[in-house]
């Protein structure tokens, strides 16, 4: 075989091994799993007065970041999707901050203290501060 | 006295009849939001953290943080937010309107109601007026909004051609 014909079969042969590989780390890249990461510690209330104190200040410090939130449960739920889901209360009764479960966190009761962590997605003005993907530490 | 004693009556009945004192508001911080491309099944981002408000006199509004957005790749999700939607610049997608026929709705009364919706929605920092058909149900007293309506990617400056020309959105909100 002439050796430019050899050259040229074996770089196809690579590049087309190397966009294998890619489009299948694109198709299965993991998703974040929060339980191994380290949650930055927090009560609901100190994240709530975070983001009423200054959003932009706030979203540099805790936006996609995992949160380890203890706080006492307002109430449960149950998204569209089957995840469970707990508001923890705030000094301000129209103010929550709403997280949802990724794994089930078994029988939670409003007024359990627990502590949950997720993955912060931002605040809602006059509604909510969301943190999702989450699981039960305690 | 006379004078002050009439003040204070007018008052206590303005205060009394005033449609805003007998307005009833639901409320939900956890109705479903779905972002679907018509032409590619795997482009379907869901969002089960929306905020939304619908009031008997008609007023209606939706928020939602894009950051919320799960898909089934991560990796699709990590573009979704850093090259088509921007979450850090602009990591809210709000709808404020008005359902036009409210009156044609009974909330004390169980049943289904196709209701139009006419209203302003923002997202990538953009506003544009939208309407749509849709429907709210009410079972014991609790609404269950329904919509889907298309809107066209480049109407709201995102960048997706590569991906999709259109997105459906899908509107499923249960108020308490």
């Amino acid at each position: 075989m002439k050796k430019w014909l050899k050259f040229l079969l074996m770089a196809g042969g690579v590049s087309l091994l190397v966009g294998l590989a890619l489009l299948y780390w694109i198709f299965n890249k993991p998703h974040r799993d929060v339980s191994k990461e380290k949650g930055i510690q927090l009560t609901s209330q100190q994240l709530f007065d975070a983001f009423r104190k200054d959003e932009a200040v706030a979203n540099g410090l805790y936006l996609d970041k995992a949160i380890e939130l203890s706080g006492t449960v307002a109430d449960v739920s149950t998204n569209q999707e089957g995840q469970k889901v707990v508001n923890f209360s705030t000094d301000d009764p129209f103010f929550t901050i709403n997280c949802t479960f990724k794994t089930d966190p078994g029988n939670l009761q409003p007024g359990d203290s627990i502590v949950f962590k997720g993955i912060c997605t931002g605040y809602i003005p006059d509604a909510s501060v969301v943190i999702n993907e989450g699981v039960l530490v305690k | 006295m006379k004078y002050s004693i009439t003040i204070c009556l007018t008052i206590f009945a303005l205060l009394c009849f005033h449609p805003l004192i007998a307005q009833k508001t639901f409320g939900t911080r956890n109705g479903q939001i779905i972002f679907q491309s018509p032409t590619d099944l795997d482009v379907k981002a869901i969002n089960n953290e929306v905020s939304s408000r619908l009031s008997d006199n008609g007023s209606l509004s939706f928020s939602l943080l894009i950051k919320s957005f799960r898909f089934k790749m991560a990796e699709m999700q990590d573009h979704f937010n850093t090259e088509y939607l921007h979450s850090n610049q602009y990591p809210r997608g709000d709808f404020k309107g008005t359902i036009a026929n409210i009156k044609t709705v009974h909330f004390n009364l169980d049943g289904n109601y196709p209701v139009e919706v006419n209203g302003e929605l923002t997202l990538h920092g953009v506003t544009k007026k939208v309407s749509t058909k849709g429907n709210i149900s009410i079972k014991n007293g609790k609404p269950l909004a329904k919509a889907s309506f298309p809107i066209l990617v480049k109407d709201f400056g995102i960048k997706a051609e590569d991906v999709t020309e259109k997105v459906t959105i899908t509107v499923s909100c249960q108020y308490q």
